[in-house]
């Protein structure tokens, strides 16, 4: 395991510690005097009407979809927009046997303009997935 | 083992800082309300205290103020409703603040690298190179807290909150990771040092004309638009702060909470603030670079400095927040989903493609 993500999981590990012991102090030293009425869920002073399992929007749903569309191909934009002009490219040429391969993998200038181009093809095909969902009303939410 | 004590120790020096900063963060909201709207606000807390000795002692703007909110979170009531599904309702807050924590593990708080003086690192995971990556993800788990809470605590305020409030989160997360692409490729890194240290080179041909900084608000400044409305967004600051819309929904998705698991909640949504405040500075304004400070050599003095003027620089930030909340009133539903899906994502995009095919222009050029 690279050696650089152990201070992620100790910050994780601290993160997790300040939450339970905030929760177990609150617990432990908060007065406790449970009444009927106090565990009610709260409705502006009213008795509840039913519970809060009911049915809601289905343009939740939509709106959810679309997301999960649009950030999965955002994602693969980012390594694009790190590669596209790194400032240390991948070498082409092939490196001698055994010798580890450059750190860096930089898309190789040779290459750029094809790979712009070929981005903007993908970046089309999202809008046109974009305006698709746009016409079929999913953004409408009057 | 050291080192890993080492880390600890940052860790918790972050840790207490943040959590310091939070608390004095909330008396500031309410300085700043309470003088946006001709009023005082909080001024007893602090003053005319008596200390053992017979020490008089008298703090103004009611400085304590934060320590009797804690103390009060910590020795409330901790009502447990008896209609909540228990597991996930004490789950919610615990993973709104842990989310909100762990994104402070990339953030630098000042130089690092070869800029920083031998031997001092302003962050805590230097080596990890996918800076922004990592901030935006851990800052997506932070709709789990938002629709655990408003889903367990079965209460219709909280549900209605909670839909409203991850349904916001996730439409405004697609604009926020668009805006910054155009910085990404222009330093050509996800690390946030890199970043910082392109803003301190030589920028476009543009800003060098004109004699400005290569500040991402000065080359990127659709996107550093976008990325400031979509972080109001993200962290439900006012005009979009319709999950807990309090004339509508009382309390939204944290009706039901009560003492510290209610403070928790705030403490993510501040923590929050914190974070995206220094993305923006370090993503659109600079970071810890500022005119004149480059002449200066790379010493103790320097990185001190250096992550002064970064923390002043969030501090107007977080200002800056907190000012918007009294100026701009709040969206509709229906608006903020038009807001985000209508206008910034198609923005957004467009800002991409224009930036990607200058660069490619003034690239191939030379």
């Amino acid at each position: 395991m690279d050696t650089e993500f152990i201070p992620i999981f100790l910050f994780i590990l601290v993160a997790i510690l300040t939450a339970a012991s905030m929760l177990g102090i609150s617990a432990w030293l908060g007065p406790k005097r449970r009444t009927l009425v106090k565990q009610m869920p709260y409705e502006s002073g009213m008795d509840p009407i039913g519970d809060a399992r009911q049915r809601f929007d289905v343009r939740y749903y939509l709106v959810a979809i679309v997301f999960l569309l649009f950030d999965v191909e955002l994602l693969y934009l980012y390594p694009w927009a790190v590669a596209q002009h790194s400032a240390t490219p991948a070498v082409v040429a092939v490196h001698a046997e055994g010798t580890p391969p450059p750190p860096s993998a930089g898309i190789p200038p040779v290459f750029r303009s094809l790979v712009f181009f070929e981005i903007l093809v993908f970046i089309v095909i999202v809008a046109a997935a974009f305006a698709f969902a746009w016409r079929k009303g999913v953004f409408e939410w009057r | 083992m050291l080192v890993v004590i080492g880390i600890l120790i940052k860790i918790l020096v972050v840790v207490g800082i943040t959590q310091g900063a939070v608390a004095y963060m909330i008396l500031l909201e309410r300085k700043v309300a309470a003088y946006s709207q001709d009023r005082i606000g909080p001024n007893r807390c602090g003053s005319n205290l008596v200390l053992p000795g017979g020490f008089r002692l008298n703090l103004p703007f009611g400085l304590l103020q934060p320590i009797a909110d804690g103390a009060k979170m910590i020795l409330k009531e901790d009502v447990i409703p008896s209609y909540v599904e228990k597991p996930l309702y004490i789950l919610a807050p615990a993973i709104s603040i842990i989310a909100a924590m762990i994104g402070f593990a990339v953030i630098p708080f000042g130089p690092v690298g070869t800029q920083a003086p031998s031997g001092v690192n302003f962050q805590i995971a230097p080596g990890v190179d996918i800076g922004i990556v990592y901030v935006f993800a851990i800052g997506s788990l932070a709709v789990y807290g938002v629709i655990l809470g408003g889903w367990a605590s079965n209460n219709k305020y909280s549900f209605l909150g909670g839909l409203r409030s991850s349904a916001q989160l996730i439409s405004y997360e697609i604009p926020l990771g668009m805006s910054i692409l155009g910085m990404v490729l222009l330093a050509g890194s996800l690390d946030l040092n890199t970043i910082v240290n392109y803003q301190d080179g030589h920028g476009l041909w543009l800003t060098r004309w004109l004699g400005l900084p290569a500040w991402g608000v000065f080359v990127q400044p659709i996107g550093c638009l976008l990325f400031i409305i979509s972080a109001f967004a993200e962290t439900n600051r006012l005009p979009f702060d319709l999950p807990e819309a309090e004339q509508e929904l009382v309390g939204g998705y944290h009706t039901e909470y009560s003492a510290m698991k209610f403070g928790m909640f705030f403490l993510g949504e501040y923590l929050h603030v914190i974070t995206v405040s220094y993305l923006t500075v370090i993503l659109f304004f600079g970071g810890w670079d500022a005119p004149f400070l480059n002449q200066i050599q790379s010493d103790w003095f320097s990185g001190l400095l250096k992550a002064l003027v970064l923390l002043v620089k969030v501090g107007l930030m977080v200002f800056f927040m907190m000012w918007v909340r009294w100026t701009i009133p709040r969206f509709r539903y229906d608006q903020l989903m038009d807001l985000a899906w209508k206008a910034l994502i198609p923005i957004a995009l467009v800002n991409l493609v224009a930036t990607a095919a200058i660069v490619e222009l003034l690239r191939s050029s030379h």
